[in-house]
Order: structure tokens, then C-alpha cells, then sequence
């Protein structure tokens, strides 16, 4: 049997899998909580299970729509095993359990029998005892291997959407308390603590290190360029993943450098500023509060549009769900900084030099990006108008591979050994095979885990963002101003200008 | 029930008797089943069949539209739905992607499975005589390769299922059944429209043939074949089902009794959950 790559499936060996599927926690803990799983939860209450899993189900079904996609999956799935195929999990681990259909399967058939009446009709003939501890903490298991990528769902051709039914699955469990504790002490930062952002920075720690980029930027390029904050009236709203306020100083020095360029307006919302949203992987009040949020920090600015910095789930969740929770037909648009540099490329208001950067360049699409079709063509055209030696990796583009810690799975350290040895060994051998110095992963979450992954799986290839290489590569308009203050004053109303359609 | 008659009908004639005998003698008569399965009995099922599709269409059409209507976001990527739709429907560029041996034979077995029972010669006399129209037939050369193609295929596949360990951990019994039950009529269909056979074999071999075929029929509406009319609503479902309801979050912690409590709040909501429950919840359930 080929694998995905066309190669002979790379299966793991014994040792491997004793250390990717370790357990981090105590014995006792996992006795406590009665919960084999691998990622820490919270204590929480376990008698009494599968009923308030059962409840927590109804409750959802009730407000929700699921009930749609689960009465449709139960109806049609034909069982074909196609998706087995398109799992990079599944071909690294050959366990029946990581089959997406198999994964999914756990879900729909508590909906079967305790929701459909042909089921219950069933049940009441068979004398099936329904829902079982076991079986929660099955799902609870199974649920968080998977990293939510989505790719089977191009494979089945009953168009079932696996990713659906995980979002759905882990969305129960939180409700009965089962949910990774590195997203839960995240969310509760961001929704009601008060730093409001998942990385927990304060607010002074943000403005010094804005403030030590633009130094940088200064010392590095010799012009002044502005990281504005609670600039009212902005057109962009910018919000990256917060924690690239830590770990991404290029791209965002690269991000500032583009502004720079076009001369554009935008601005950093000073109470609010972190577009991560957790919600999208386990919980529809998480994602729809931290949603909100945004929406109150827009407003508060009176900007036209949100800009979500260079980050997959935070910029799907923007843009599929914003107009959803926050407004409908009038919520602001949601555009995606990789749909910005794109497009002030081709209206050439960016100039990028094209022999800084002469070493192979591969790209990584980041799931949420990729799958829908959204953006998958506007950060290949950016490269390849100044990456001489940019190389294409395949599967790419929709059909990408998922680099192992979609779905919030990267938040949780301790199953590292998992999403480097199960979920991203395929991933690892794919960027090795294109021989490039640099992988370009614009995501935060794609960065974080492809770094230690090329670590742990001993890939000598440099992880870096979109912005990070035109950071390098931009030329930047002289500085028309000697005094800062001046200069930016004067660029202020330059910009209001530039401002074209809206 | 044999001498019952018999007595009875001994102030009756001879040979009423002896005819009844040989009537009950036989006891099955082959022909009269066939008549029946492919007269009424496939009227009745084929009703059902039509019925029962439509009743799914109904209600996923009804949910379909219930979900539009409660998303705020009405914005659905229309053209990309069709696309994949289509993609699946003629799914020709779809078959080298994953499992491409299965792919392509299960493309084939649908083909034969679609067109043989609605364009073979013969059934086209049955419509006319059933339903007053006919389709446009299809030459029986080709309806002959097209059987062949379908059993063959059949086995093919279930063969394939039972030899690929990721299918074989994901079936179910009817999996496993489904190919092989639905090869019955074809292959049936097939011997039986040999002109060679015995007569005695052509009434076994038609007897199968119409029972098998109204045993499909009836069973589509209820089973996983089913996917014949809802297959093409899958990515509008799919699409849709990720358009999330405003405000249902929160609805649901309220209908747990933890409207206070949103999950991340530290303290766990669920040690402080109600005595009573909440008496919605047992409704929801019923539902």
C-alpha cells in the first residue's frame, strides 16, 4: 500500500510509539479523574457521566444546528474507508481507530441511539444500555488526536466533514468539564482575565515591545515606522495571534514594514488584541465570546475592517464566524493579513527586492487557510515575485498536509511526543523531501509545532512567516521626515489618501 | 389445512378433489409469485420507495431551510457547493485521489447499478404495461456487459471489504451484505434472459430476480442507499452546518443551568451543579 506521499506508508516503529503515546500525567490522576487521556484537564465532577454527556448533547442539539449534519451523516455513510487514505494520522499510526470514519463513528452512534427514534426503537428491542463511561472516555481520547485538518473530508464522497463532528465531540465533552487544561487556563485569561489575551501579556509589556520593534526597525532599515495603537478611525483593526507579540518579532516587524508601504492606516486595540480563538476548537460560547470581543474593540476604534495577523484558526474563525455572532450582513469584513500583502502587491504599492532571498523556500498551507479554498494562491504569487528559489510541496495548496497540531493540539505541551512522532511525522518527511532552507508557515499555531518538529524529527529546515522573508526583502519608501513625531503626523494624513475603495 | 378441504369437499365432486389435491400438491406456484412480485407487490414497493424518499428529502429540505433561517450569516459559498457537488456526482477526477482500484470499480458498479434496471429492454416493457411510459432502451449487448459489470463489480467490492483492514474495521454487518444482495437481481436477470436455460430454471432464476429487486426497492429509503437522493444535498448540508446560530451558546449553558458558568470560569461549574434538573432537559432527550 502507498502513502500519502507516494511512498511506502511510513508507519512508526515500536519505540516511537511507546513515547508518542506516553502518558504525561500522575497515575492517580488519571485515576481521580477516571480519564486516560494524555493532556492534563481540570478536576471535575465524574459520577454521573454519560448522563450529563447525554444531557449536554441534547442541550446542544437543541440550540444548534448539528442536528442537520448528524440526521444527514447517519442516513448516508456508505463506510468506504477512502478518508483512512487521506488521514496522515491514520497512515502513521495503522490503528482502526485513528480511521476518520471510525473517529466520527463514536459520535453519530450516541446520536443513534439516543436521539433517532429508530434507535431508541432499537434499543428498547436489543435492550442496549446506552451511553457508557467507557465510551466518553473513548471519545475524549480519540477526539484530541485528531488535529481537526479536515483533509478526509475531500475524500468522502458522502461530503461528510469529520472536522464537523470533532468540533462537535470536544464542544460536549467541555460541557461536561473534559477539555484540555492548556486551551481552558488560555480562554479564561482571554475571556475574563485581566490581561484579556491568551498569552496573558500586560498591557505596559505590549507597548515596550512595540516599541522595541519599531526600534528595530529603525536600526535595521533606517526609516521610523509606527506600530499604532488606539489610533481611532483606523481602517484596519489588526489583531495577530498574540502570542507572535512574544515569539514572532519578524513578522510582525515585516507586517509593520508593509503598512509602511502602502500607507495605509491601522491600529492595535490596546484592550483587546489577541485574535486567538480557542472556541474553534472546543467550544461554540468560546468562539462566539472571544468574537465579541473583537467586535466591542471595533467599535470602540470605529475602524472598517478587522485584520487578523498571520494565523489560521484565529483568521477562519474572523471570517467564517464574525459575521455570524456579531452582526450578520453588517459585521465588519475580516480580511487576512496574507489577503492584504497580496493584494497591495499586485496594485504595486509593496516592492519587494528580488535577490535578498536566493535560498529554496517551500510554503506550508495552514489548514484553516487552505481547505475552504480561501487562501491558497495569494501567498504563493507574494513568494514567488521575490523567492528565486521558491519549491512547491505536495500535496499542497487544498489538499496540504496538516502539520500535526491543528486544532488547538499544539497548545498542549505535554503531547508534544505525539504531534511530533504521530500526527507530524508525514508532515516532517514532506518538507525534508523538498531540500528547502526555509518553510515559510504563515500561522502561528503551524510555526510553533513545525519548529519542534524539524527539532524532534532532525529536519534541517528553518520555519518561518510570509512576513518574516518580505520583512527581509521590502524596500521601503525613504523617510520623508527627520523627527518621528512629524513624520508621523505628516504620514497620517498621507495615508487617509491612499485609502481607495472601500 | 390439507384434509380440511378434502372433507369439506366430499359433497362436492371427484374432481374438485383431485384438483385441489394437485393444486396443494405442488404448493407453490412459481409463476403466480413472479406475476405477484413484479404486479402488485412492486407496486406496493415501489410506492414505499417513492414515499420514503421523498419523506427524507422532506426533512432534510425542511432542515436545510430551518438552518438558513436561524444563521445570521446567509453568506454560503454557492458556487464552490455546486462545484464539489458535481465533482461527486460525476466523480471521474476523483477516483485517483484515494483507493483508486475500489474507486474506479465502485464507479462502475454505480454505473450499471443506475442505468441496467432503468433503460434494459425488457423493464421498459413492464413500465409501459405498469405505468403507461416507457424509457428509451438501451441495446441489450450493452444492457448484458453492463450486468456482468455490475456483479463482477459487486464482488469486487465486497471482496475489497473484507480484505482491506481499514474497511473491514469500519463496517457493519449491512456493509458487508449490501454488495452482495444487490448483485442478486443481476446475476439473476442475467441467466434468466439466456434463451438456453430450462424453463424450470428460468422461473427460479425470475422468481429471485423480482423479490431481490423489490426487496432493494423497499429497503433504500431506510438504509445507507439512501445516499441516491441525499448524496447531492451533502455539501449544502455540510456548509450549512457549520453556519453556527447567534447566541446558542450561551442558550445551551442556560439550559445545563450553568448560565453563570461558562466553562472556563474556574470554578468547576460542575460541582456546583443544581439538585433538581432542570426539567427541560428530560424533554430534549425525549426529542
Amino acid at each position: 500500500m502507498h502513502g500519502i506521499l507516494g511512498s511506502p506508508a511510513a508507519r512508526l516503529s515500536e519505540e516511537e510509539r511507546k513515547a508518542a503515546f506516553a502518558r504525561a500525567k500522575k497515575a492517580e490522576v488519571v485515576e481521580r479523574q477516571k480519564l486516560p487521556v494524555r493532556y492534563h484537564v481540570e478536576d471535575f465532577e465524574t459520577a454521573d457521566r454519560p448522563r450529563r454527556f447525554l444531557e449536554a448533547f441534547a442541550a446542544i442539539l437543541k440550540h444548534t444546528s448539528y442536528r442537520l449534519a448528524l440526521d444527514h451523516y447517519v442516513r448516508v455513510t456508505a463506510r468506504c474507508a477512502r478518508c483512512a487514505v487521506a488521514c496522515p494520522i491514520y497512515e502513521t499510526t495503522g490503528d482502526p481507530r485513528d480511521i476518520p470514519c471510525r473517529r466520527s463513528e463514536l459520535l453519530l452512534s450516541i446520536y443513534r441511539r439516543h436521539f433517532t427514534l429508530s434507535g431508541i426503537l432499537r434499543a428498547r428491542l436489543l435492550g442496549d444500555p446506552g451511553l457508557t463511561d467507557e465510551r466518553i472516555q473513548e471519545i475524549a481520547d480519540s477526539y484530541y488526536d485528531c488535529t481537526a485538518c479536515r483533509r478526509c473530508h475531500f475524500e468522502c464522497p458522502m461530503g461528510i466533514d469529520h472536522g464537523l463532528i470533532t468540533h462537535l465531540g470536544r464542544y460536549t465533552l467541555s460541557e461536561i468539564g473534559i477539555a484540555p487544561r492548556a486551551l481552558v487556563v488560555s480562554t479564561r485569561e482571554q475571556l475574563t482575565g485581566r490581561t484579556a489575551n491568551t498569552s496573558a501579556i500586560p498591557l505596559p509589556a505590549l507597548l515596550d515591545t512595540l516599541e522595541f520593534l519599531a526600534e528595530d526597525i529603525k536600526e535595521e532599515k533606517g526609516i521610523a515606522v509606527q506600530f499604532p495603537v488606539d489610533q481611532e478611525g483606523a481602517e484596519y483593526l489588526f489583531l495577530p495571534a498574540v502570542s507572535d507579540y512574544i515569539m514572532e518579532a519578524e513578522t510582525l516587524k515585516g507586517i509593520a514594514a508593509v503598512f509602511k508601504a502602502t500607507g495605509d492606516t491601522w491600529t492595535i486595540g490596546s484592550r483587546y488584541f489577541d485574535a486567538i480563538n480557542y472556541g474553534l476548537f472546543y467550544s461554540d460560547q468560546v468562539l462566539e465570546h472571544a468574537l465579541r470581543k473583537i467586535k466591542e474593540e471595533a467599535e470602540r476604534l470605529k475602524v472598517k475592517k478587522i485584520l487578523i495577523g498571520e494565523c489560521g484558526h484565529a483568521s477562519r474563525s474572523a471570517k467564517y464566524f464574525y459575521p455570524a455572532f456579531c452582526g450578520g450582513p453588517n459585521a465588519l469584513p475580516a480580511v487576512s493579513i496574507l489577503e492584504y500583502t497580496h493584494q497591495a502587491l499586485k496594485e504595486g504599492r509593496i516592492r519587494l527586492d528580488p535577490k535578498v532571498v536566493k535560498e529554496a523556500v517551500t510554503y506550508h498551507d495552514p489548514c484553516n487557510f487552505a481547505r475552504p479554498g480561501w487562501i491558497v494562491n495569494q501567498p504563493r504569487e507574494t513568494l514567488k515575485a521575490f523567492c528565486s528559489g521558491y519549491v512547491e510541496m505536495t500535496p499542497s495548496g487544498r489538499e496540504n498536509l496538516c502539520c500535526g497540531g491543528g486544532g488547538g493540539t499544539v497548545s498542549i505541551d505535554e503531547i508534544r511526543p505525539y504531534r511530533t512522532r504521530v500526527s507530524g511525522k508525514i508532515k516532517a518527511e514532506q518538507i525534508r523531501s523538498t531540500g528547502a532552507q526555509y518553510c515559510v508557515a504563515p500561522c502561528a499555531n503551524c510555526k510553533k509545532q513545525l519548529r519542534e518538529l524539524m527539532e524532534d524529527q532532525h529536519v534541517d529546515c528553518e520555519i518561518l512567516g510570509l512576513h518574516d522573508l518580505i520583512y527581509k526583502a521590502i524596500i521601503l519608501p525613504p523617510d520623508r521626515g527627520s523627527a518621528s513625531g512629524a513624520d508621523d503626523a505628516a504620514e497620517g494624513s498621507g495615508l487617509n489618501r491612499a485609502v481607495t475603495a472601500d | 389445512m390439507c384434509r380440511e378441504r378434502i372433507s369439506r369437499s366430499r359433497s362436492g365432486t371427484v374432481e374438485t378433489v383431485a384438483f385441489t389435491s394437485l393444486r396443494l400438491k405442488r404448493r407453490f406456484d412459481t409463476e403466480a409469485w413472479i406475476e405477484f412480485g413484479r404486479g402488485p407487490l412492486f407496486r406496493l414497493c415501489f410506492a414505499l420507495l417513492v414515499l420514503g424518499l421523498i419523506r427524507i428529502l422532506a426533512l432534510t429540505w425542511a432542515g436545510i431551510f430551518d438552518v438558513y433561517r436561524h444563521s445570521p450569516d446567509k453568506i454560503l459559498p454557492w458556487k464552490e457547493i455546486t462545484k464539489k457537488t458535481l465533482a461527486w456526482l460525476i466523480p471521474v477526477r476523483k477516483l485517483w485521489t484515494a483507493r483508486p482500484v475500489y474507486s474506479a470499480i465502485s464507479f462502475l458498479f454505480h454505473l450499471g447499478l443506475i442505468l441496467t434496471p432503468l433503460f434494459l429492454a425488457s423493464h421498459n416493457l413492464l413500465w409501459q404495461k405498469g405505468v403507461g411510459f416507457s424509457l428509451p432502451s438501451l441495446p441489450q449487448r450493452v444492457a448484458n456487459i453492463l450486468t456482468l459489470l455490475v456483479v463482477g463489480a459487486a464482488l469486487s467490492i465486497f471482496f475489497g471489504r473484507v480484505l482491506y483492514p481499514a474497511a473491514r474495521a469500519i463496517s457493519r454487518a449491512q456493509d458487508y451484505l449490501w454488495p452482495l444482495l444487490l448483485a442478486v437481481p443481476f446475476a439473476t436477470g442475467y441467466v434468466a434472459s439466456n434463451p438456453v436455460i430450462s424453463p424450470r430454471t428460468y422461473e427460479l432464476m425470475m422468481l429471485l430476480h423480482v423479490y431481490a429487486g423489490d426487496l432493494i426497492l423497499v429497503m433504500i429509503p431506510f438504509t445507507k442507499l439512501a445516499h441516491c437522493v441525499l448524496a447531492p444535498l451533502s455539501q449544502l448540508v455540510t456548509h450549512l452546518a457549520w453556519k453556527f446560530p447567534a447566541g446558542a451558546g450561551d442558550r445551551v449553558a442556560e439550559t445545563l443551568g450553568y448560565a453563570a458558568m461558562p466553562t472556563w470560569l474556574p470554578q468547576a461549574r460542575l460541582r456546583a451543579r443544581p439538585e433538581a434538573p432542570n426539567p427541560e432537559q428530560g424533554q430534549v432527550i425525549q426529542k
